[in-house]
């Protein structure tokens, strides 16, 4: 038996199969045992795409380590596929170990002879370690009992055999699951889980064993959308307005049933453009309201961003990215909405724009926003991406803040956004800024430019000092940025700048390089516009700085966090890793990149 | 004891100059809703004006009360982002003919679903006002505009029928020039509880002169009821006909309606939930919890 610190391994079924329940099921109960969990679920585009075609390849990949991870890793050891067509189409993907085992199910291989010999020559020839296994006659049985159900619970049980887990915990986690099936459903579930276990031994290959923790510190097991729905009750707004959309629509389904509870209103709009005006037309009238979406709908939202700007009306959007342009990859990862945020809507329109690297940040990220959104009254856009939105990750019971009005933010909110309390008093283009109700502060705003009284006003003096007094408002969060936050060495050959979900890949692969003797230092931004005013002095301190996006780019485009980079500090950053295929970038391949770039550009 | 409140008056409601062309409907509109607020003695800090963007998208700057200018066919939305946040406010929202039935007609479609508690004020002066002069959703087929130069190609949408087959609880028809039919059909669509249709013929004598003979009312019918309807508004209109109608009556509304725009008065009036009411009342009937135990159920 292996025991193994840091793994990943994937399930791969075809969708509607319940490969995503298989795999949460096994999550919680490495959770349990103390491990750290981070699992990627891949999910069709379509719902029910038909079986047995490449369109249906749905799972879960899933790594775990007894240290604290928050990025799916490089390269799954370890995989169970329900058939052929499906591993040949996630062959493509390149996510495989070059000594990956792979278990299939050869349960098909009579009615499809020669793709299950294609296929098996394809992994062979890679040199991967072919498994073949099948389903036995009894469990066969139940399936067809089941009507063609359960084969996610046979699964369940190999998987469990090979990771050495206890299997009582499976069952009282498997029978929580389903608690709503009949029992004798339930019952013929547990057997499958039981017989694919018992199975498993048979096949005569190395089980895996995961070091257990003694830590005994409560866990929680949240995804990044789960865990900015409860952030936004957390930090007290009382209305959320959306429409929906993948990969953002979960934030809503999650705060249709908890908002209430606690003193808040869900409300579905008709569009994406009509949520954002209802979330407006809330915050004018003093309830923090807040509206999520993914790109699509952030091009709708651009016209009210800038009313609120305009308007002195506080707004937060949360966009959570997903691959584009236009209808895209929607349940695939990207960064490209950098600069639809910070430079969206027409005319110059400052605003806020902050990120989120993991899970935790999606929990805290509300209560900042909110906190600049109010303080600033400017438009405050929270960009998640699908991958931090959709993977879970087992991690310390959060902190809460229990924040009520703005000032109640505490400080261990913004240090994790590297960031200061702003001023007491900011100066806003008109005066008054009373909420209707307040008696004597009937006033009247408008996309129109108006005067510090509030009335319109047409004058150049004007409208200059409009411009002014908005930039000014962003100028005052940028005092407020600390430096980034930064790994490795503090000076040397090179420097990979990131933001938003590439920061634990920045993390490991600078420990991975430092760690060969180079001079990498790491630096990973969450606010994002503005830019924290000492970039210029920290990329100074390198011979060479690169950014990491999930974003494209080549020799004669910039990726866009680049060219944000460079026009804010005229240092020559380029994109090292600029790819936006879809997937999450891979710490080895950083590793990689690097060592190649400062083999021919320092040590040459 | 307390000082006494100072009666709200005409002055009261006065904020910035208007800036509309002599003659604008909109001026009678604006004298209107003040008359309409001074009768009922309406909070100024307690009323909102939304509107969208067009000439009678300056409403709000017009009226001391709070207020605002959103964008083009985005008032509904605001407007109910308001009364989420505020029911207890009163919300006016004020909006043209291009700003209610092209860019903004799924949010009105939606605001009439919704029948959320507010008064809707179509202002039709079918026309787009605000950018001189071209084809909007109820230009009369065959007028000459700046974008269809050799006359408005499509028969126009009708209003009131747009509102009865969307569901609205409130329907009514007036014209800005009417003056105390005006007022009277704003104060029917106040204490309506929902959203209140209420569509005015507004004159436009910049770009659209012809659309509203204002000195002529031979063309009017009125319709009336004893009591759901609207007075005749016989100083206004002294030559125009009178019709009997029940606004209870759907299938009659809806042939009455062929008779747009000559035709003013309630078409229609029910009662129906309201979707701010069903929210408050959905939220009441959930167990209030404490955000200490907002993680509780995501412990492993
Ligand atoms: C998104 C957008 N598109 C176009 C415009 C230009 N625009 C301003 S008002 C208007 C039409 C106004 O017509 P109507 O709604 O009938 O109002 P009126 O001026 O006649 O009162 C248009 C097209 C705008 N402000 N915003
Ligand atoms: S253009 Fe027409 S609607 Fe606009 S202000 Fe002039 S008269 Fe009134
Ligand atoms: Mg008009």
């Amino acid at each position: 038996m292996a025991e193994i610190k840091d793994f990943r391994f994937e399930l791969l079924m075809d969708a509607g199969n319940g490969a995503q329940k298989a795999g949460d099921i096994l999550v919680k109960t490495f959770a349990k045992a103390g491990v750290y969990v981070f699992i990627e679920p891949i999910i069709p585009a379509e719902i029910s795409p038909p079986k047995r075609t490449p369109h249906s390849l749905s799972g879960a990949v899933i790594r775990v380590s007894s240290d604290e991870i928050s990025n799916i890793g490089s390269y799954s050891q370890f995989v169970l596929v329900e058939h052929e067509i499906l591993l040949d189409r996630r062959c493509d993907d390149l996510e495989f170990d070059k000594d990956a085992v792979i278990l299939m199910d050869f349960g098909n291989e009579r009615r499809a002879k020669e793709a299950y010999e294609n296929v098996s020559k394809r992994v062979l020839d890679a040199g991967l370690n072919l498994v073949p296994f099948s389903i036995n006659d009894d469990s066969e049985a139940i399936i067809k009992e089941l009507n063609g159900n359960g084969k996610n619970m046979y699964y369940l049980g190999l998987l469990s055999y090979f990771f050495t887990v206890d299997t009582s915990i499976v069952e009282i986690i498997i029978r929580e699951t389903f608690k709503k099936l009949p029992a004798e459903k339930l019952e013929k579930n547990i057997n499958l889980f039981h017989n694919g276990y018992s199975y498993a031994s048979s096949l005569k290959q190395d089980r895996y064993e995961f070091p257990s923790l003694i830590d005994e510190s409560e866990k929680v097991l949240l995804d990044g959308n789960t865990a900015m729905s409860l952030g936004i009750i957390d930090s007290g707004f009382k209305l959320f307005a959306g429409y929906p959309i993948t990969p953002a629509s979960t934030i809503m389904h999650n705060l249709a049933r908890l908002l209430p509870a606690y003193g808040g209103t869900l409300h579905q709009a008709e569009d994406e453009i009509s949520a954002i005006g209802t979330v407006i037309g809330s915050y004018f009238s003093g309830v923090p309201a807040i509206t999520a979406t993914s790109g699509p709908g952030l091009s709708l939202k651009q016209e009210f961003i800038g009313l609120s700007v305009s308007a002195e009306i506080p707004c937060v959007v949360i966009n959570v990215q997903r691959g584009g342009p236009s209808t895209g990859l929607p349940t695939r990862t990207e960064q490209t909405d950098l600069f639809s945020a910070a430079f969206g809507s027409h005319g110059d329109s400052p605003k806020v724009v902050i990120s989120v690297a993991n899970v935790e940040d999606c929990f805290y990220v509300p209560h900042v926003a909110r906190y600049i959104a109010e303080k600033c009254r400017l438009p405050v856009i929270i960009l998640s991406d699908y991958m931090t939105s959709s993977s879970y990750r087992v991690l310390d019971k959060l902190t809460l803040n229990k924040m009520d009005d703005i000032e109640t933010i505490q400080d261990f909110v913004l240090d994790r956004f590297f960031m200061k309390r702003l001023p007491d008093t900011i100066e806003m283009v008109k005066g008054n800024q009373d909420t209707p109700g307040q008696t004597g502060g009937m006033r009247r705003v408008t996309g129109l430019n108006t005067n510090e009284d509030g009335f319109v006003e047409y004058s150049s003096v004007s409208n200059q000092r409009s411009h002014e007094i908005r930039n000014q408002k962003v100028h005052h969060v940028k005092d407020a940025l600390l430096e980034p936050e930064s790994f490795g060495s503090q000076d040397g050959d090179i420097l990979i700048v990131g933001w938003g979900s590439t920061r634990s890949v920045i993390e490991e692969s600078v420990q991975k390089l430092s760690e060969k003797g180079l001079s990498v230092g790491g630096c990973h931004l969450k606010i994002v516009y503005p830019l924290a005013p000492m970039l210029k002095e920290v990329f100074s301190r390198y011979k060479f700085v690169v950014s990491i996006e999930v974003a494209y780019g080549d020799s004669m485009k910039y990726t866009p966090f680049a060219t944000l980079l460079r026009s804010e500090t005229l240092v020559d950053v380029r994109g090292l890793i600029a790819q936006a295929t879809g997937r999450p970038l891979k710490p080895v391949q950083v590793v990689e990149k690097v060592e190649s770039f400062l083999k021919e550009n320092v040590n040459a | 004891m307390p000082e006494e409140k100072k009666a709200l008056s005409m002055k009261d409601l006065k904020s910035s100059d208007p800036r509309w062309c002599t003659g604008c409907g909109d001026y009678t509109i604006l004298v209107g809703l003040r008359k309409f607020m001074v009768n009922n003695q309406l909070e100024r800090e307690n009323t909102v004006n939304v509107s969208g963007i067009g000439c009678s998208g300056r409403i709000p700057h017009y009226m001391n009360t709070y207020g605002i200018h959103s964008l083009h066919g985005r008032s509904v939305p605001v407007a109910l982002g308001i009364v989420l946040a505020r029911p207890d406010l009163n919300v006016f929202v004020h909006s043209g003919d291009g700003d209610s039935l092209s860019i903004g007609g799924n949010h009105l479609m939606h605001g009439i679903k919704k029948n959320f508690n507010c008064v809707y004020l179509l202002f039709d002066n079918q026309i787009y006002g605000l950018t001189k002069n071209q084809t909007s959703p109820t230009t009369r087929k065959g007028l000459p505009t700046q974008s269809q130069p050799s006359g408005s190609m499509l028969e126009p949408i009708n209003p009131i029928h747009f509102a009865l087959g969307l569901g609205a609880s409130f329907i009514a028809s007036t014209a800005d020039w009417l003056g105390t039919h005006f007022v009277d059909t704003l104060d029917k669509a106040f204490k309506h509880n929902g959203f209140s249709f209420v569509h005015v013929a507004q004159r436009c004598p910049k770009f659209n002169p012809a659309a509203w003979d204002f000195q002529e009312s031979s063309w009017i019918t009125f319709l009336t009821d004893e009591t759901h309807g609207v007075a005749n508004d016989a100083k206004g209109a002294p030559d125009a006909k009178v019709l009997a109608h029940n606004p209870l009556d759907f299938d009659e509304a809806m042939k009455k309606a062929n008779g747009v725009p000559d035709i003013f008065g309630v078409f229609y009036k029910e009662d129906k939930a309201v979707y701010n009411d069903l929210l408050i009342q959905q939220n009441d009937s959930v167990e209030q919890k404490s955000r200490d135990s907002l993680l509780d159920s995501f412990i492993i």
